[in-house]
């Protein structure tokens, strides 16, 4: 908890400066934060080029807002907020379906390679990819807002407390997305175990 | 470790499963599975998507994504620039005065205009009016004493 609470003061250090006009560490926060915004927008949309376009928008809108920052929540909380809330409006907009093709261009093309390179056979790479597919698709499957919080606490490793103020619920209400979302996915994937 | 399936518990058995508790959790929690089928099997099965989850990997950010936000940066600070520059200081310390005699020169003319009261339309009756001349009175009046003297003539005076 130390590191994140110097992490917090270092994130929000840097955006003050970036209010005073500082732009440099507008780049920094950018070259810390901007896998793990592209990382989940993409496991929540399912489509890599969407991701990038929403996780650009993301970054656009932080640096619009600069001039009105106060550090009064982390920042990775404020980042993340706006990152969900463009996720969440693209998937209620029913958006998803065209990303769904991009992703499986997108997708089938990485692990191709690695079989090219000998590394693993077709075989292996096609058992491979068949359950991740499967992974893929039951995360797909939960409702939008139980994606964000499994997606929040397994890769990002967030606390409730903190998903709870990214989602604007209580820390109960994650607790109970998080219970529920487990308990469908164990349902659906515990026989690859 | 109570077994009530409460929501402590679960949450308890999803941090284990995940690697998060000390040392002292984990002891509480492998002690009460060893009796506990249960809780055995919602670990066991909490791991293998924990497992699944982890082999889920997010492609790489395209190597032009900063660029191309810069740009964007870039395009709407210009355009902001643009609707922005009349109030911009500089443009507002060159200009101001320039305006300002504008706007006096502009007051003035339109005060002077306004101050000179535009003429009104005579009546009707007194645009029909022509003025008379001296020598025309002259002749009228002789005319109305020839008529009284015409009168006296048909109409004699009865005090005569």
């Amino acid at each position: 908890m130390g590191g994140a609470t110097a992490a917090l003061d270092y994130d929000a250090e840097l955006m003050l400066r970036v209010k005073a006009g500082d732009g440099a560490s507008f780049a920094l926060l950018l070259k810390k934060h901007r896998a793990a915004v592209v990382h989940f927008l993409y496991r929540m949309v399912r489509s890599q080029a969407v991701a990038e376009e929403l996780a650009q928008e993301a970054f656009l809108r932080v640096y619009r807002s600069r001039g009105a920052y106060e550090p009064t929540a982390r920042f990775t909380t404020w980042l993340f907020r706006i990152a969900t809330h463009l996720a969440l409006n693209w998937l209620r907009d029913g958006k998803n379906e065209r990303g769904q093709e991009s992703l499986d261009q997108r997708d089938s093309g990485m692990p191709a390679r690695q079989a090219a390179d000998g590394r693993e056979s077709v075989e292996q790479w096609m058992v491979r990819e068949s359950r991740f597919e499967e992974v893929r698709r039951a995360v797909a499957a939960l409702p939008a807002n139980q994606r964000a919080a499994v997606l929040m606490h397994k890769y990002e490793e967030m606390e409730y407390s903190q998903i709870a103020k990214v989602l604007h619920c209580t820390e109960s209400a994650v607790k109970s997305l998080l219970f529920r979302a487990y308990e469908t996915l164990r349902a659906r994937l515990a026989h690859m175990a | 470790m109570s077994h009530n399936g409460c929501r402590e518990e679960t949450e308890l058995l999803l941090e284990y499963a995940a690697g998060g508790l000390d040392a002292a959790g984990r002891v509480a929690v492998e002690r009460h599975m060893e009796e506990c089928g249960r809780c055995r099997d919602f670990v066991a099965g909490q791991r293998a998507v924990e497992a699944a989850l982890d082999g889920w990997e997010a492609p790489p950010v395209s190597a032009d994504f900063d660029r191309r936000l810069y740009a964007r940066i870039e395009r709407e600070a210009s355009w902001l620039n643009w609707l922005s520059w009349p109030l911009s200081p500089e443009v507002i310390r060159r200009g101001l005065p320039v305006v300002a005699a504008a706007g006096l020169v502009l007051a003035a003319f339109l005060v002077m205009n306004c101050s000179e009261p535009a003429p009104l339309a005579p009546p009707a009756a007194a645009r029909q009016v022509e003025p008379l001349g001296p020598d025309q009175v002259e002749t009228a009046l002789q005319d109305m004493e020839m008529l009284r003297e015409f009168s006296g003539l048909v109409r004699p005076d009865p005090a005569m």
